[in-house]
């Protein structure tokens, strides 16, 4: 008998075959669209959040108390060593940057910037966030007063790879010192106050520069996956400041949510269009088949089996345009992740707000998981409406009924 | 067939309802997304604008790309006549922009210390109105400081106090002075208060050896529509070795970004279009393919191909206007109204900041213009809608349709 049913369910889906082709269409465009902005902006997101990680902060990054009001040297972290030795000992880090930072003015012979020369270990910086990733034109080298420089405090000292550039900033002893550098290479790292105005040097470099002892730094920034750091880190240095990536960057905590809220709204507003869509077919097959249904009442079958029919009707239909939309939405996903959405015409706009001229799309196996349940959800609601018209009619009255 | 059309709608009761309902929120939903989406713009330029930058600047060619000292303009004082004489044009000033290193004993910065007539920059800026503490500048100011909130708590100065500066002047010789810290301004702008500081320019002039001369021009216009017919007619005035810029191109990365933004708006915007414009389609054809027999006879008693289209199209035309005529003024009054009251999203500005947003406040852009193409978009999408199940109907031969079960 379900046997049956199931082959009744499966031929009437598709009995009046343009609008169920209507309605698969409609499911299939609406979630193929769906999931590709969805997977748009979530890729947009997490690529901001990583770069802005591997960049700067890591997971957790940790600075001397004062330091993040008041960015001078004196505001420095003592003994870098031993605590990097304990840090290095503890299995859940991944990995440390230990950087020195001063601000100070950049000059060439015809413009000047405001500007942070950031002292790194070109090794560390490579395993911390595969620097060289960041890259955007030259070489990452040091080599011979050689400095990198950010991707729009290039663009605003109108400097290319082989200019010189004058760095001016006070030392530990208060006196205003200048040396002068060599572009080696310009870094895009998409975060914006790095790219406006980071010039980084070799960590030795800057520390005789500045006058401060070999045993201090400005940040210790740490990569790891745990959830537990950050609390024993607090716990362990209370002297410091330990600060988590979120609270370094409400901001991007801040687009993240309202990421998800968009999320949620857009995927609402489809699954209640669709539900409308198929309700509306739905509604319309089984007042047409209102007579056949009375004659199969009439014949013995159950209101429970004429309702699983339905059930599978709507099954069908919902499925259908699922199946398709999956396939569109992984194909349009499947581009935007390999290739992305290029806005190169916005190169300057894009790239000054710390985002990349090409955006990159994610695929997660949630958006695929969630809107099936949704539209298996909304398939088998929006048939209660109809299900209800044949639970309340008069077996004898409907058979009458001229179609 | 008007009334033909009218009686149907009120017959097919869950169709028409259906389509009024969506077309109803889709039209409210996208004036007010679109008023939302260009007030945010609009104010934030207009904040960019009222801060510091002009509407129009004037530049050496060379200045902005090149720069430096033989890109300076020298003959201010003949060029500003001229500018007096020009129409649309509100106020201008000239401004000597330089950067060097202010310290203390124990701090110091890098900043923009800038040269102003600060009579003209009080019509021209936010400057003066932005003063939070202290005093703003006068032609006597001599060595007085005003400065960015944010830049004096980098150096730990207080009004009163003193402050070296160290640059280069304009004949590329070292400049350096004493300078006291007479004012603080605060205009929420980040990055302009953690790096910009001015002096009145007839001390700042004698210091750098800028008589006469300029880094640039700012001018504010009447109209801000008429920006570009305003730069043309400076351009005619003035010799070619000069350029006029406006704030398009002035503020080309900040445009540029609320392109990209209204182009994400628009992707967002479009995905509920479809998924609508879907369902109006599928009710409309559901109606339509359960009128199969009606339309059978309609045709078999003489109406042709086009009047079936013509009814097709009266309904739709009917439905939508009414959804739109209701939809369109209480989406204007919202937009209007909160262009007036903008909407306020506390420490909105704060975590912002680095994105150039200064003001808590979003206020919505009340546009006729833009409200009649958001409008006529919505109008073309539901007439588009009816394009297949018309396409249908009419493939039916008149005695086929009749019979049509």
């Amino acid at each position: 008998m379900y046997k049956l049913i199931l082959k009744l369910a499966f031929d009437n889906a598709f009995l009046r075959l343009s609008r169920t082709m209507l309605v698969i269409i409609m499911i299939a465009v609406s979630m193929s669209m769906m999931l590709s902005i969805q997977g748009l902006y979530d890729g947009m997101t997490l690529s901001m959040i990583e770069k802005t990680k591997r960049s700067d902060s890591g997971e957790i990054s940790i600075y001397a108390k004062g330091y993040r009001l008041s960015k001078t040297i004196t505001n420095s972290i003592k003994n870098v060593s031993k605590i990097k030795k304990v840090l290095e000992a503890k299995p859940e880090i991944d990995a440390l940057a230990i950087r020195i930072k001063a601000d100070g003015l950049s000059a060439t012979a015809r413009k000047s910037s405001f500007s942070t020369m950031i002292g790194i270990d070109l090794k560390e910086e490579e395993h911390f966030g595969t620097f060289s990733e960041f890259l955007k034109e030259g070489e990452v080298t040091f080599s011979k007063r050689g400095v990198l420089l950010g991707s729009e405090l290039a663009k605003t000292l109108k400097v290319k790879i082989g200019s010189k550039v004058i760095f001016s900033a006070q030392d530990s002893d208060g006196e205003i010192n200048a040396m002068a550098l060599k572009v080696r290479g310009i870094m895009q790292t998409s975060n914006i106050s790095l790219d406006a105005s980071a010039m980084y040097i070799d960590k030795k470099v800057l520390q005789e520069f500045l006058g401060i002892p070999k045993d201090a730094a400005m940040q210790i920034a740490i990569r790891t996956k745990s959830k537990t750091l950050e609390n024993s880190l607090v716990a362990e240095y209370r002297t410091l400041e330990v600060k988590s990536f979120l609270s370094l960057y409400p901001i991007i905590k801040q687009m993240e949510d309202m990421m998800v809220i968009f999320n949620s709204i857009t995927f609402f507003i489809v699954m209640l269009v669709v539900f409308i869509g198929i309700m509306g077919v739905m509604y319309v097959s089984i007042l047409d088949r209102i007579r056949e249904f009375g004659i199969m009442r009439s014949i013995g079958l159950s209101y429970k089996l004429i309702r699983l029919q339905i059930f599978l009707e709507a099954l069908f239909l919902g499925l259908s345009g699922y199946i398709i939309g999956a396939i569109l939405g992984y194909a349009a996903l499947s581009y935007l992740k390999h290739v992305g959405l290029d806005l190169s015409a916005f190169a300057d706009g894009m790239e000054s707000y710390g985002m990349s001229k090409v955006i990159y799309g994610d695929i997660k196996l949630s958006y695929f998981t969630s809107t099936l349940l949704a539209i298996i959800g909304a398939s088998l609601l929006s048939v209660l409406p109809p299900l209800r018209k044949i639970k309340t009619m008069n077996t004898i009255e409907v058979t009458k009924v001229e179609t | 067939m008007f009334s033909f059309a009218l009686k149907n709608i009120f017959f097919y009761k869950s169709r028409s309802i259906t389509t009024f309902i969506l077309t109803f929120v889709s039209t409210l939903f996208f004036i007010v997304y679109v008023a939302m989406m260009d007030g945010s713009h609009n104010s934030m330029l207009k904040n960019a604008l009222k801060v510091y930058t002009g509407a129009i600047e004037i530049y050496k060619t060379g200045y902005r790309d090149i720069g430096g000292n033989e890109y300076f303009i020298e003959n201010v004082d003949e060029i500003e006549s001229k500018l007096s004489q020009i129409d649309g044009i509100k106020h201008f000033t000239s401004r000597y922009e330089t950067y060097g290193i202010l310290s203390t004993d124990r701090y110091s910065s890098a900043a923009m210390v800038t040269g102003i007539n600060p009579l003209k920059e009080e019509n021209m800026s936010q400057l003066k109105a932005t003063l939070i503490e202290g005093e703003f500048l006068s032609e006597t100011s001599k060595n007085c400081l005003y400065a960015g909130a944010d830049l004096i708590k980098k150096i730990h100065l207080k009004v009163g106090d003193e402050v070296s500066f160290i640059g280069s002047a304009s004949d590329n010789s070292f400049a350096a002075d004493l300078f006291t810290l007479c004012g603080v301004f605060r205009t929420g702008s980040f990055e302009f208060d953690s790096s910009a500081s001015f002096v009145s320019r007839s001390y700042f002039d004698e210091l750098m050896y800028a008589q006469n001369k300029a880094s640039y021009i700012t001018i504010d216009v009447d109209d801000l529509e008429d920006v570009d017919s305003v730069r043309l007619s400076i351009k005619k005035q003035l010799s070619s070795e000069l350029e006029v810029l406006t704030w398009k191109t002035l503020m080309k990365s900040m445009v540029e970004m609320m392109q990209v933004d209204s182009i994400f708006g628009y992707i967002s915007m479009s995905l509920f279009f479809v998924v609508i414009f879907f369902v109006i389609m599928i009710f409309g054809f559901i109606n339509v393919s359960s009128r199969v027999k009606e339309f059978g006879i309609l045709r078999c008693i003489g109406l042709s191909r086009a009047n079936v289209r013509a009814l097709l199209l009266y309904e739709i035309f009917i439905l939508s206007s009414l959804a739109i005529v209701l939809a369109t003024p209480i989406g204007a009054a919202i937009a209007y109204y909160f262009s007036i009251h903008p909407i306020v999203i506390e420490g909105m500005s704060e975590t912002y900041k680095e994105y150039g947003i200064v003001s808590d406040s979003v206020p919505l852009d009340f546009n006729i213009f833009t409200i009649s193409w958001n409008v006529a978009l919505i109008y073309s999408l539901n007439f588009l809608s009816v394009i297949y199940p018309i396409s249908y109907i009419n493939a039916f031969k008149p005695i086929e349709a009749t019979r049509h079960v």
